[in-house]
């Protein structure tokens, strides 16, 4: 399986603005959130990139791309109609080729060498079918995400086979529907916001999308077809995720590239004045 | 052989599984017996296979209790080690029975360590299971996460954004109402649907239930589904929780107060709510806000508000309106919180079987438990439920052969038709006979009798499972009247051959009534739920319905009044309108104007508005008040409440019958000495006298009776005796004394009907009460020494009308002889308990610590009572109930001193000077007949009283026969100084009593002309009253109000007992040992299956000469 291309949505009501937040990168280097997702893919060998945006946002979006701004083909979702419809509006751009597809409000910080997208397109490759990246969850985080339940691969490490999925599940319908044997006690797999699709997701998309011509199309029912059309995969990446769309979410995910990065000494430095000085006063 | 027992267990060949106890036992002798009990105790604690264990201690409890002792030596008696009973009671009965056991390798076997042995086998039986069935709720997939969350930062579950959104432009937030049916089981297969029935035999656990909307005939318009529950968010960090029908309102403000259940009259809706997730059980004693987890479940400064309304529909309906209610509110709050997938309409299947988990988790949170089916309701129409045999996925798997939660098939319109469904409604009648009892001990009768596989028992069971196959035919094949029979034949075969106190006199002479007047328009009878006599189902030819439901309503009513003094009856009969429920539960979003809450919440809440200045009003309660007052008028929503509120809101003058007697008339009517109330009130408020000065002073030496102490007439007393015996009884020389009236506070839990009268037991075919049993004794012995014996009940206040009334109705129920009675002539007045007593009970002495939850809703209860005796003040008259429920029989000794003052004695022995003797005994000793070799053995060693013992079990609590500082007396428990004295003593107390009349006399200082004197008798009364010991002691007492609620206190008293006479030391008293059957006393209807299963009641029987 190639993987040539990638899709990122960004044009969310509440996300739409959220990758031209600037951060200091793992380099000590200041980009924009849409920067480091674009070289997150880069770096995963993708070649071209669609993003869907929301209609009036392209400059602003060319802009904080930077550098990658060749790279990028730019798709308007017109109207809010759900991030399922959002992913089917690149379908001209991924034709009948498998894509990667990220988020445009989670950044991710690799455990290893390979960066998070590159470990998942390998799987993708090595698998050569739908793969959704999962990290897990507390249960109290649930209500936050998309979720499979499955089963382990025999003798893979940290790969499933998908066989439900349900978006921000509670408790109660995580333990009936999404127990993952070898997961601990109130944990589940929760998607990463990272997958690679095939034409197959399209398909299923455009057939939500065309069933209703007003009703929101989500990603995740779209996904639950997907397990019963084609083998269906969700793999643990050497990595973890931030979303920048939460409460104190840009804070926290700052720190964390700052405590994983070049600078680490330097703010810990800070962290560790800062919080005597609060002693002292306080 | 022993090895056939162990085999029973472990078969998988359900011939072998299923052979009874009984018959494996009966050809063995007691030292197979033991061989097979060290056998089987050896398995059970090697065994890891739960229900082989369970079933291994039943079959232990079994032998100990019904096939060893009649095979041991008849005077084998024995002492119970106190280091096992206080095991017992704080139910480390693993430990009890070590102790026990090695006290049988010390002493051997004896019917008094076998008793204990029976008593803690059984108890670890039933703790094992209970263990089990909380372990298997906690571990379905759906309830684990909640044991998890013990920070309100844990707490996954957020409220759903459509109750957050306020209308506009009053502010208000939504209401998502909740509507659900009760069920109605048309059979449940012989109490298949206990936990532990369904979970080892899950493929004999099949119930054919119908979810049913209700409505009160002649109150409501039309059946609806009486259950009704509320959900909003409101702008207060609280929790409000409100019962409209038991007119309740509480705002939680805490966490602790949240997992207290029985601090008020809302621990179901505080179960509902930890059982729903909202606040997750994992929470409990966390230490953690109420107000933090709500702002991270509903928002910072907002709070839930859950109101619950079941139509008024009395308590003991049978038709688990309380399990159906719980389930409504956890179904509403899952919506609430997203864990349904629709905030609307009906549940998927899948959602309400974890309702279903949910409701039996919260029926145990709350210290309750339903069978798996009931919350029947939240399925819609007509359902087959059936057990599960567990599959390797399942947690139960290995542990028990069926899984907790069962099955449900919804009968669609093609298997059931719609006109089927019409006609089973038109011609049932279902009401609610008024009866209030308690279903628990027949649950227990019941999984007991499954576990041993008593012969006619498991033949029934079987017999059970087959007519419910019949009725999914006759169902099917839309045979209504074929369903009727039906009902009937398991009514009256197997449900009474396993328990046959599922019926009662009282069913039983409806069920009469109605074939003597419909003939064959009486279809037939449905037993509802655990047992008859509450709601019940009566069908009848479509034709006859309207003439039925007019009939069976004043039939009740008529028969209750009948029955009332003797059967404990909740409250009024009432007849149902309903109607089959084929959606299930439903719930709406209610916006704008429908957002208003059941008219009964206003008028909780308006108290609250009046009392506060308009200017202290929140902007919430202006805006609900001023849509309640809108909504009111003509034309509004609830037009026509507006009576119903202000009648709520103002005090109503108080409902008194015409021609009902004031408390202080019926004190005066009886006896009431109020110096004497005084008196003792002060002593009680002084410290004087109390619960702990009950108690001799700890420096009395009290020990075991010696050898020649007491004589045994296990034997036989001789037949030089019986020739005495026999000459007295031919001169006329006895007569019977039989103490009757007492309240029997133990019979009915402080119900306050009289004992004598219950129609306990069917013999020879037909209902008896105690008294016809004791009457038909003495027409045996009178027969056989051809002459008459008269009898004597002693009555008080409560019981002497019902039984003049009784007695006169039945013509002295053919008693050939003098039948009197004797009016009591004292009585007291009940007064509100001082703390220190209630602490001495709840916290000195030695209680049975319960399981793990129903001890926690226990003491919460304490809590609670406490308060309430604070508030109300302790030492104070307790007047907040019906008369009679005040006022109190002062002891047995009074009994007897009465028959002296109110001239009984005095124009008995003025109508049979020959009469020398009387046998004193309780109401409830049965077995206790005027037996011609007792008689002559004390006449022959010239007693003056000659009181009857029996070999002590670990049952017997109450005192016993003692050595105090060396002299041979009985000893009430109450006055014992030391706990464990009473474990020392050999014999118990029966309370049977020889008396030589002429002694008696003599010992008040009269003699028999000196009766005439009534100044003198009465002073001889008093005379010897002081030198008689006042015990205090806390007694039940229930108070029934709403529609069928009973709220129980504990009320203190005081009483003078006869066995104290023992104690006079001039007072010749003898004592002597009689067999078990003869002395043992019949305290409470859970007793009553032992009594039936182990020979007790065929011996009673024997003694008996029915006319």
């Amino acid at each position: 399986m190639k993987i040539t291309k990638a899709v990122i949505t960004a044009a969310g009501p509440q996300q739409s603005r959220l990758p031209l937040q600037r951060f200091v990168d793992l380099d000590g280097s200041e980009k924009s959130a849409l920067e480091i997702i674009i070289e997150e893919v880069v770096a995963a060998q993708v070649e071209q990139i669609a993003l869907v945006i929301r209609p009036g946002d392209q400059d602003l979006f060319a802009e904080a791309a930077g550098i990658y701004e060749p790279l990028l083909t730019f798709v308007e979702q017109p109207a809010a109609r759900g991030y399922g419809e959002a992913v089917y509006r690149a379908a001209d751009f991924v034709g009948d080729q498998p894509f990667l597809h990220l988020v445009g409000d989670h950044l991710y910080i690799s455990g290893e060498a390979r960066r998070c997208a590159q470990q998942l397109v390998e799987v993708a490759r090595s698998e050569e079918c739908v793969v959704s990246a999962v990290q897990p969850t507390r249960e109290n985080r649930l209500f936050q995400y998309g979720t499979i339940g499955g089963r382990p691969v025999a003798a893979r490490k940290g790969l499933y086979e998908v066989e439900n999925i349900l978006e921000k599940p509670t408790p109660t319908d995580a333990e009936q529907h999404l127990l993952v044997p070898g997961q601990r006690a109130g944990h589940y797999l929760c998607l990463f916001g990272m997958h690679v699709f095939t034409p197959t997701v399209m398909e299923i998309l455009q057939g939500l999308v065309e069933a209703d011509g007003n009703q929101p199309v989500l990603l995740t029912p779209a996904l639950a077809q997907v397990s019963n059309r084609e083998r269906y995969l969700a793999t643990e990446l050497r990595g973890t995720r931030y979303n920048i769309g939460v409460k104190y979410g840009v804070l926290i995910t700052q720190l964390a590239l700052a405590l994983n990065g070049d600078e680490r000494e330097e703010i810990l430095a800070q962290l560790v004045e800062f919080l005597a000085n609060r002693e002292a006063t306080g | 052989m022993a090895s056939d027992l162990l085999a029973t267990i472990l078969s998988d060949d359900p011939k072998i599984r299923n052979r009874s106890l009984d018959g494996l036992c009966r050809n063995l002798s007691a030292t197979e017996l033991l061989a097979a009990c060290a056998q089987l105790d050896r398995f059970r604690r090697t065994s890891d296979n739960l229900y082989q264990r369970v079933r291994a201690l039943f079959f232990l409890s079994g032998i100990y209790r019904f096939h060893l002792p009649p095979k041991l030596p008849p005077a084998a008696f024995g002492l119970i080690p106190f280091s096992g009973y206080e095991h017992t009671l704080n139910r480390r009965f693993g430990e009890a029975i070590d102790v026990f056991l090695a006290t049988v390798e010390r002493q051997g076997i004896s019917d008094t360590l076998a008793s204990a042995l029976a008593a803690v086998y059984h108890e670890l039986g039933f703790q094992t299971l209970a263990n089990q069935v909380r372990r298997s709720v906690r571990s379905v997939h759906g309830n684990q996460w909640m044991f998890r969350v013990g920070h309100p930062m844990d707490n996954p579950l957020r409220i759903c954004r459509e109750l957050l959104r306020q209308d506009e432009p009053e502010g208000i937030y939504p209401i998502l109402r909740e509507r659900t049916p009760v069920r109605m089981d048309l059979s449940h297969s012989g109490w298949s649907d206990i936990f532990f029935l369904g979970m080892d035999y899950p493929d004999g656990a099949r119930v054919l239930n119908v979810s049913i909307d209700l409505g009160v005939q002649g109150r409501d318009s039309a059946p609806q589904p009486p259950i009704e529950v509320s959900l909003r968010v409101i702008d207060e960090p609280i929790l409000r929780l409100v019962s409209v029908d038991l007119k309740a309102k509480a705002d939680v403000r805490s966490l602790g107060e949240v997992f207290d259940f029985a601090c008020d009259y809302l621990g179901l809706l505080k179960a509902a709510v930890i059982a729903a997730g909202l606040v997750p059980p994992g929470l409990e004693a966390s230490g953690q806000e109420l107000s933090d987890l709500l702002a991270r479940l509903v928002g910072p400064g907002l709070g839930l508000e859950i109101v619950s309304k079941v139509n008024n529909i009395p308590k003991g309906s049978r038709l688990a309106v309380s399990t159906n209610l719980l389930a409504a509110i956890i179904t509403l709050c899952m919506r609430a919180t997203g864990q349904v997938s629709s905030l609307t309409g009906g549940l998927q299947e899948s959602e309400r079987r974890i309702v279903a988990a949910r409701a039996i988790l919260g029926e145990w949170l709350g210290g309750s438990g339903g069978g798996w089916q009931d919350s029947g309701g939240v399925w819609p129409g007509i359902k087959m439920i059936e057990g599960q045999p567990a599959q390797p996925d399942d947690p139960e798997y290995g542990i028990s052969r069926g899984r907790l939660l069962p099955k449900h098939w919804v009968y669609d319109t093609n298997t059931v038709s719609m006109a089927t469904r019409q006609q089973l409604q038109d011609s049932t009648v279902l009401v609610h006979g008024g009866m209030a009892q308690d279903v628990g001990p027949i649950l227990q009768m019941v999984t007991e009798k499954y576990l041993l596989r008593s012969e006619p028992e498991w033949k029934g069971r079987q017999q059970a499972i087959q007519i419910l196959r019949q009725i999914e035919q006759a169902l099917a094949q839309g045979e209504i009247r074929q369903l009727a029979n039906l009902t009937t034949k398991n009514f009256f075969g197997p449900l009474q051959t396993i328990i046959p106190w599922a019926s009662n006199h009282y069913t039983q002479t409806l069920i009469d009534r109605c074939r003597e007047r419909f003939g064959d328009a009486f279809y037939g009878f449905l037993m509802l739920g655990g047992m008859s006599g509450g709601g019940m189902g009566f069908l009848f030819d479509p034709k006859r319905k309207p003439e039925a439901l007019q009939y069976l309503g004043e039939l009740m009513s008529s028969t209750k009044k009948e029955l009332e003094a003797a059967l404990p009856f909740a409250m009024e009969p009432v007849v149902y309108d309903f109607s089959i429920n084929n959606h299930g539960t439903q719930a709406q979003l209610c916006r704008h104007d429908e957002a208003l809450m059941p008219i009964g919440y206003y008028v909780l809440v308006a108290r609250e508005w009046f009392h506060k200045d308009s200017q202290q009003l929140t902007r919430a309660e202006r805006v609900e008040a001023s849509r309640l007052a809108r909504e009111c008028r003509a034309g509004g929503q609830l037009a026509g409440s507006a009576e119903f509120l202000l009648g709520g809101l103002l005090p109503q003058p108080p409902q008194e019958d015409q021609g009902a007697t004031t408390l202080a008339e019926t004190l005066q009517e009886n006896g009431f000495d109020s110096k004497l109330h005084e008196q003792i009130r002060s002593d009680l408020r002084d410290g004087r006298i109390g619960l702990a000065q009950n108690r001799l002073p700890a420096n009395v030496e009290i020990e075991d009776v010696q050898p020649g102490d007491v004589r045994s007439t296990i034997d036989g007393a001789g037949r030089e005796c019986r020739a005495l015996g026999q000459e007295a009884l031919a001169a006329g020389e006895v007569a019977v004394l039989t103490l009757a009236a007492g309240a029997g506070s133990r019979w009915t839990h402080g119900a306050g009907v009289v004992k004598a009268l219950h129609p306990f037991h069917r013999f020879q075919g037909k209902y008896r009460n105690f008294l016809e049993v004791h009457l038909a004794k003495s027409r045996r012995v009178s027969a056989a020494c051809g002459t008459t014996i008269p009898h004597i009940f002693t009555t008080s206040y409560l019981t002497h009308s019902p039984i003049a009334r009784a007695l006169e109705q039945h013509n002295n129920y053919a008693c050939r002889g003098p039948v009197v009675l004797s009016r009591g002539q004292s009585v007291g007045l009940r007064t509100i308990p001082h703390v220190r007593d209630l602490r001495f009970a709840w916290e000195e002495m030695p209680q049975q610590i319960l399981d793990e939850q129903a001890q926690k809703v226990r003491e919460s209860l304490h809590a609670a009572l406490i308060e309430w005796a604070e508030k109300a003040g302790c030492g104070s008259d307790y007047t907040d109930n019906l008369p009679l429920q005040c006022m109190h029989p002062v002891g047995h000794w009074f009994e007897v001193s009465n028959l002296l003052r109110n001239q009984t004695l005095r124009n008995l022995l003025e109508e049979r000077p020959q009469l020398k003797y009387l046998m004193l005994h309780n109401i409830d000793t049965l077995g206790a007949d005027v037996d011609a070799e007792l008689l002559g053995l004390h006449i022959g060693q010239e007693a003056d009283l000659t009181f009857e013992v029996i070999g002590r079990r670990m049952e017997d609590r109450g005192g016993g026969l003692a050595r105090v500082d060396g002299k041979v007396r009985l000893l009430e428990s109450l006055a014992i100084p030391r706990e464990e004295d009473e474990f020392r003593l050999t014999y118990y107390n029966t309370m049977t009593t020889w008396i030589t009349i002429s002694r008696l006399l003599e010992i008040f200082g009269l003699t028999r002309n000196d009766l005439e004197d009534s100044a003198k008798v009465d002073t001889a009364v008093r005379n010897m009253s002081r030198r008689m010991p006042t015990y205090v002691t806390l007694k039940d007492v229930k108070k029934r109000w709403g529609h069928g609620q009973e709220d129980v206190f504990p009320v203190s008293q005081f009483e003078k007992l006869w066995g104290d006479m023992s104690a006079l030391a001039e007072v010749n008293s003898q004592f002597v040992v009689v067999p078990r059957l003869r002395g043992q006393q019949l305290k409470e209807p859970a007793q009553l299956d032992g009594w039936y299963q182990d020979g007790s009641e065929e011996y009673v029987d024997r003694l008996c000469a029915w006319e």
